[in-house]
């Protein structure tokens, strides 16, 4: 086994920021300096391997389907399925495994995360306080982070969910303002009610699982370990287990062991959708599941509210893309209406909200809900019907828009708080009625600003843009209320943003306290702004840098989707199920069905 | 070098130009030359160079299509330069789609860009060192003293050349959405670019604001365009598999039905999505299903499925330009982007940007319905004879041209609605030249003068003779002068044109010829408040002598471009004989299929046919409507006259009387104070409600039932403290009595003990047996 190979370089990207930790951790005493300069020595190391990743495999049939063990672990672009998986047993008695992988849906954001670590250490050099501790805290906080976007078990994911969550609750609650005990808490509160619903959720799926229902090849392709090869049995018991994969193979089978009824008429996986559905809907944030995210981020030291939105606030939206919708898609199909929905209320409510801050950090954070809200819709516009065809483009055309708004609004977000940290750390206030006049003072400052919030506006040429326009096209389809809203939201958030930077960086002088702390940026701050400046502008003019990555596994799980709506849907009552009260056509229509999701292999 | 493959050269190199000074300037503004001074000269170098080669491709095409008096339509070029972003068969392109409109936008653009970037060099000095603003008051409450930007205002003329050519060579819809929403920024970057002017930034906000509204509607048209026909692109388009790709235009106009309007399949699927659902769930197969429903289509078209979807597609396409063309009821925010440098005002807001609505009118033409074209019309009527009357009583020089301007929009609109695509088309590139025009000399003016309003002046002509005798060039031009029947300026053309076709459609539709006499009036009143402007400006005395002492000529760097865009304004609309060379004929060439023999009647409105544009160069129509439109404008003329020049009448015995008219234009109709009372205030209500939902509702809600929580804690605690514990503390207690009671057994004699044990064994074992009812006792 060499270095390159998955289980070692894929540890090692999860890891190291732990290893780093441990490393700040024996560093000798009252060397902050130095412990600074470990952490971020380990961001850019991770950053680097992270990269090294992403650069394209050759494509040769043998680097997804590898006959032996695999030796590379560098990403085969252009190609849908779980790549460079692996899975070694860690918790036997329980069927818990420790399985990494990556796929276009996980990777950029693995890279946006590594990218943003490295940033947001940066900014951290105006930490003063207990900066060890910090530094510790932040790198475990990468490894959780990490490890979430790689996990393949679901038992793993959520040790990783659990493991972000302790360190995130310490560097609010220690580093942060003056309410930063009632954030921290509230932080923690909302996210540990979710994961608790979603604790809830894994166990009814465990339980329910049956790896005996799926044939050798679909077992392979889920990259469950040989040892349960060797104990599959077909008319044996039950065979649980936790591996994502092989619950998705299971959720969109014919005779899905996840459509049992459970309680009140519903099925298992109606349960199970709607209690993970709320679990990572506190995390993305959408209304009404919001409220603890102005208050951590105004909370929040700057490097903090940099990961917080550009990181922590794609997991709900990677849980939903990853979980939700491959695991249930029955239940997606019947609540698809309830997540459109709450992702256009966010949309609405998250830019009016924005509107009446006086904050400058409250803004940007309820501006972060509106535009996680076009993520959530995004992701849940369920247009393969009769209208369309059956077809799923405009479903891809959604879900692919919802992926790369997470990518742009890591990159818009981040810099915006970075930018708001910036002019905070000179005149330590955030009034937004006692700024302006800022242009004069700083210019380049403004000249960055301007670009990353118009970014934010979603004005094109910059990254906001191309996935706020894929998110409200795709909509029409499957609502035209819903679609209208959505395109109305273009709007308010030109206004709240337009109404923002006039008064904070336009009129004739700056009206609050300390202006003569208002220098230009310093070299430091500038390096970290830059590269946020350079992606909001590649990112916008060339968005297939995302797309090369992401859209093969976003149309492979958008096709597998189809493919199990064209098996089981009856498109006038919406019924799912082959059952007694499917009309006659819908067992034809099994005929749309290509092969299934995980199981072929696509030759590139 | 075949066309086809030339052209998109061409222009895609004009296109990048300022693209690439943009960039430059971005990177090395302030280093080039003292105070950025070069950058100007990258600028105009990169647009002239792009005029030079906009004006190849013209005569690329020209050679390949020459013009002639009976021009026909010519294919237009199109296909993809750069693909965004792909989804099955959907896809996010950068492309073009070049015909005759196409290259007569970019030698227009270019050409009138050009024209004020020399005139910007002049204009914009000042901000080469420090400028004083006398309008901002500083921190020690003299004027504000701020550093020159001298080499941002011509990389943001830069972005917008290029932006706006963008605009012009877009071959899909999305496309052109990507460039309305840049052209949009650089017109919100260029209105407030005093941004320590609040009114400046306030105007830049409202003019984004409004336009995004506009777009608001867009963004529904292109759904409903995309949702149903599953593409962006204007033209067909070479698939992957070498297959053509119906694009919009052949898809709502096919060639099958001789480019009759025909609703597409994707709108009749979408309005029946019921009946489909219905045909997919009693078919044995997909296939059988989508066989079925092939076969049903036809007969759902007939009974006008998707009709008005089609219809919202256009108002909604429509919406876009109504707000990006200063529309009724979108036409609030261009006066107030009068706060810009005066070149921005006229290349962006007279000759370009605001143009950009009518000339996507004109490219999106096969797609309206004769209803969106009869809103189109009544918009563009409303806007024509409201914009108009507040020009009548504004006294800002500015003002007064920028009502002038959304009065001239209108006109554009009012003859695209009308079935006039030629004649609207043809007077926005007349307008371009005598607008520009106009605007210049504005600037001028203001320049010598350093302020806007006409009270203050008076007299000018003798101290600026070229800037008042080329603007009343572009007066004359926009009044429609000439001589009836054999030749005038530019406006004189294109404006009988329009009159000419709303005259043919008042004979068609004889219940809408209403729109006639209003835009006859409109004729009337334009000449009215264009020669009050010059009157008020150039003749009489000097109404105040602080200004006119102060005045003087421009500079040559400016008065050239003036004299350029002069001879352009008169000579315009001119068909040079023989040759028949003339944009009428041009815009032959690019008429969208289809249009020639008119529209059908509309379904929904009855008696509305739209004409077709050739009854309207009938000698019987043309005779009326030129006398008639000439009759109007010298009125306007005369009138003018008798106030404001030779001074017969007196305008303030003229307020007096109307008073209230008066008033409530001065108050240009309260749309503003409407618009606050109806829209800002409310969402900032809203804003309100919502920010005190998350505190009152929300938190209220979590942080309470935290508290409930806390309270359940506490009575937990209590019963710890109070039953739990004392139960157990009791039970401790009673144990520790009951072994100090025992103490006394625990004698330390064996004997006692083992008896203890036996009694005790004896005794537990009977008991058991009883209990058990074990039999083995005796």
């Amino acid at each position: 086994m060499t270095l390159t190979s998955p289980p070692i370089l894929l540890s090692l990207i999860v890891f190291l920021p732990a290893l780093g930790a441990l490393l700040v951790g024996l560093s000798p005493k009252a060397r902050d300096e130095l412990a600074k300069q470990i952490a971020l020595a380990f961001t850019v190391l991770v950053l680097a391997l992270t990269v090294y990743v992403a650069i394209p495999a050759p494509a040769d049939p043998g680097a997804i389907a590898p006959s032996g063990p695999e030796t590379s672990s560098r990403f085969v672009v252009g190609a849908g399925q779980m790549q460079r998986a692996f899975s070694i047993p860690w918790i036997e008695s329980f069927d818990i495994y420790y399985a990494l992988g990556i796929d276009g849906i996980s990777l950029p954001l693995v890279l946006l995360t590594s990218f943003l670590s490295v940033l947001a250490m940066a900014a951290s050099w105006s930490i003063s306080r207990h900066v060890k501790a910090y530094c510790v805290l932040f790198l475990l906080l990468e490894t959780g982070m990490l490890g979430v976007f790689l996990a393949l078990d679901f038992f793993l994911f959520y040790v990783f969910w659990e493991v972000m969550l302790l360190p995130m609750y310490f560097l609010i609650g220690v580093w942060g303002g003056p309410r930063r005990e009632y954030a921290a808490i509230k932080f923690f509160l909302f996210t540990m009610f979710g994961s608790v619903l979603m604790l809830v959720a894994i166990l009814a799926l465990y339980f329910s699982s049956d790896l005996n229902r799926l044939d050798k090849s679909q077992l392979a392709a889920a990259k469950v370990h040989t040892s349960v090869l060797k104990e599959h049995d077909p008319g044996g018991p039950p065979l649980h287990t936790f591996n994502l994969l092989a619950l998705a193979e299971q959720g969109q089978a014919k005779d899905s062991p996840f459509s049992a009824e459970l309680v009140w008429g519903k099925s298992i996986q109606w349960w199970v959708f709607l209690l993970l559905l709320v679990g990572f809907l506190v995390k993305a944030p959408s209304f009404p599941l919001h409220t603890w995210l102005p208050d951590a981020h105004v909370e929040a030291p700057t490097p903090i509210s940099m990961i917080l939105a550009g990181v922590l606030l794609k997991m709900g939206g990677y849980g939903i893309i990853r979980i939700c919708y491959p695991i249930c898609p029955a239940a997606a199909y019947e609540l698809a209406w309830l997540v459109c929905t709450l992702g256009v209320v966010s949309m609405v409510y998250g830019a009016l909200a924005a509107m009446a801050q006086k904050d400058f950090k409250r803004l940007v954070a309820y501006s972060s809900v509106s535009h996680m809200g076009y993520v959530v819709l995004g992701l849940g516009v369920w247009t393969i019907t009769a209208q369309t065809g059956m077809s799923g483009d405009y479903w891809k055309m959604g879900m692919n828009g919802a992926m790369f708004q997470m990518i742009a609004h890591g990159i818009s977000s981040a810099g915006m708080f970075f930018l708001v940290g910036v002019v905070y750390d000179r005149v330590h206030h955030r009034d937004l009625d006692r700024f302006g006049g800022l242009f004069g003072k700083m210019p380049v400052y403004t000249g960055v600003s301007m670009v990353i919030f118009f970014a934010a506006l979603g004005l094109p040429g910059l990254c906001g843009f191309i996935g706020e326009v894929l998110v409200v096209l795709s909509v029409w389809n499957y609502s035209q209320a819903l679609a209208v809203i959505a395109a109305f939201v273009m709007i308010l958030t030109a206004g709240y943003i337009l109404w923002t930077i006039q008064r904070v960086y336009l009129g004739p002088e700056y009206k609050g306290p300390h202006g003569d702390a208002l220098r230009p940026m310093t070299r430091r701050e500038l390096a970290i702004a830059a590269p946020l400046l350079a992606f909001a502008i590649l990112l916008g003019v060339y968005p297939k840098a995302v797309f090369n990555y992401m859209a093969p596994s976003v149309d492979r799980t958008v096709d597998a989707l189809a493919a199990w709506a064209a098996e089981s849907q009856d498109p006038i009552t919406g019924a799912i199920g082959s059952g007694a009260s499917a009309p006659p056509g819908s067992a034809g229509l099994a005929s749309l069905r290509p092969d299934g999701p995980w199981k072929e292999v696509e030759q590139p | 070098m075949e066309l086809a493959r030339l052209l998109p050269l061409l222009l895609l190199s004009a296109w990048l130009l300022p693209l690439g000074s943009f960039a430059a300037i971005v990177f090395a503004g302030p280093r080039m030359g003292r105070g950025g001074r070069k950058a100007a000269y990258l600028a105009t170098g990169a647009i002239g160079a792009a005029l030079v080669l906009s004006l190849a491709a013209l005569g690329a095409w020209l050679w390949h299509h020459p013009l002639a008096a009976d021009s026909q339509a010519v294919a237009p070029l199109s296909g993809d330069w750069y693909t965004l972003a792909e989804f099955g068969k959907l896809r996010l392109a950068i492309g073009y789609y070049i015909d005759a409109l196409t290259l007569g936008m970019f030698v227009m653009v270019t050409l009138i860009s050009t024209c004020i970037h020399v005139y910007s060099i002049g204009y914009m000095r000042e901000e080469l060192g420090e400028v004083t603003d006398p309008l901002v008051r500083g921190s020690d409450g003299g004027p504000l003293v701020r550093p020159g930007r001298f080499p941002r205002f011509f990389q943001y003329l830069s972005l917008f050349c290029f932006s706006m050519l963008g605009l012009v060579v877009a071959g899909n819809i999305a496309m052109v959405f990507v460039f309305w929403e840049l052209v949009g920024i650089c017109s919100y970057l260029l209105i407030g670019f005093y941004i320590e002017r609040r009114s400046a930034s306030t105007a830049a906000n409202k003019a984004f604001l409004v336009n995004r509204v506009g777009d608001f509607g867009m963004i529904v048209g292109i759904m409903i365009l995309l949702g149903g026909l599953g593409t962006f692109a204007f033209g067909d388009h070479l698939g992957a598999e070498g297959k053509v790709e119906p694009g919009i235009f052949s898809q709502v106009r096919p060639a099958s039905a001789e480019h009759g309007l025909v609703v597409p399949d994707g709108l009749v699927r979408m309005a029946a999505a019921d009946r489909l659902a219905a045909v997919y769930a009693s078919m044995p197969s997909a296939d059988a299903a989508e066989e079925e429903i092939a076969r049903q289509i036809p007969q759902l078209r007939r009974a006008g499925y998707g009709y008005g979807l089609l219809i919202l597609a256009g108002l909604g396409i429509f919406c876009g330009c109504v707000g990006k063309s200063a529309q009724f009821p979108l036409h609030v925010w261009l006066p107030d982007a009068m706060e810009g440098p005066t070149p921005v005002s006229a290349l962006i807001h007279a000759a370009t940007m605001v143009a950009a609505g009518v000339y996507l009118v004109g490219r999106f033409y096969p797609v309206f319905a004769p209803e969106v074209l009869l809103v189109i019309a009544v918009t563009g009527c409303i806007t024509l004879f409201l914009a108009a009357t507040i020009a009548i009583a504004a006294t800002d020089i500015k003002r007064v041209l920028a009502y002038s301007t959304v009065s001239q929009l209108g006109y554009m609109m009012f003859s695209l609605g009308l079935g006039g695509w030629a004649a609207g088309l043809f007077h926005l590139f007349t307008h371009a030249c005598f607008k520009a025009l106009l605007f210049l000399c504005s600037g001028s003016v203001i320049h010598a003068c350093h302020t806007n309003e006409m009270t203050e002046m008076g007299g000018l002509r003798k101290k600026m003779p070229w800037t008042a005798g080329t603007m009343l060039v572009g007066c004359l031009a926009i009044s429609g002068a000439g001589i009836p029947l054999l030749i005038g300026l530019s406006g004189y053309h294109s404006k009988d044109a329009i009159l000419a076709q709303a005259f043919s459609f008042a004979r068609h539709a004889p219940a809408h010829a209403w729109l006639f006499y209003v835009a006859a009036a409109g004729a009337a009143l334009t000449a009215f408040y264009m020669f009050r402007l010059w009157f008020m400006t150039f003749s009489g005395k000097p109404r105040v002598e602080q200004v006119y002492d102060h005045a003087h000529e421009s500079p040559a760097v400016m008065i050239v471009p003036l004299v350029i865009l002069a001879v352009l304004a008169i000579s315009a609309g001119w068909t040079l004989p023989g040759v028949d060379w003339g944009l009428p004929e041009l815009l032959e060439q690019a008429r969208p299929l289809g249009t020639a023999e008119g529209f059908p009647e509309a379904r929904t409105i009855a008696g509305l046919v739209v004409p077709a544009e050739h009854h309207s160069h009938a000698p019987a129509v043309h005779k009326i409507v030129s006398l008639a439109a000439f009759a109007a404008a010298l009125a306007g003329f005369l009138i003018a006259a008798a106030f404001y020049g030779l001074r017969l009448l007196s305008a303030a015995a003229a307020r007096r009387w109307f008073a209230p008219v008066h008033w409530l234009l001065v108050h240009k109709w309260f749309f503003d104070e409407l618009y606050d009372a109806l829209f800002v205030k409310p969402a900032l209500f809203l804003a309100r409600q919502a920010a005190e939902i998350d505190r009152g509702v929300i938190d209220w809600a979590a942080d309470g039932s935290a508290r409930l929580c806390l309270r359940i804690a506490r009575i937990d605690d209590w019963i710890d403290r109070w039953i739990v514990d004392r139960f157990i503390n009791g039970l401790g207690r009673w144990t520790w009595r009951l072994g100090l009671a025992l103490r006394p057994l625990q004698s330390g004699q064996l004997r006692q003990y083992v008896v203890m044990i036996a009694v005790s064994t004896v005794t537990i074992f009977v008991l058991i047996s009883i209990y058990r009812n074990y039999a083995f006792l005796p």
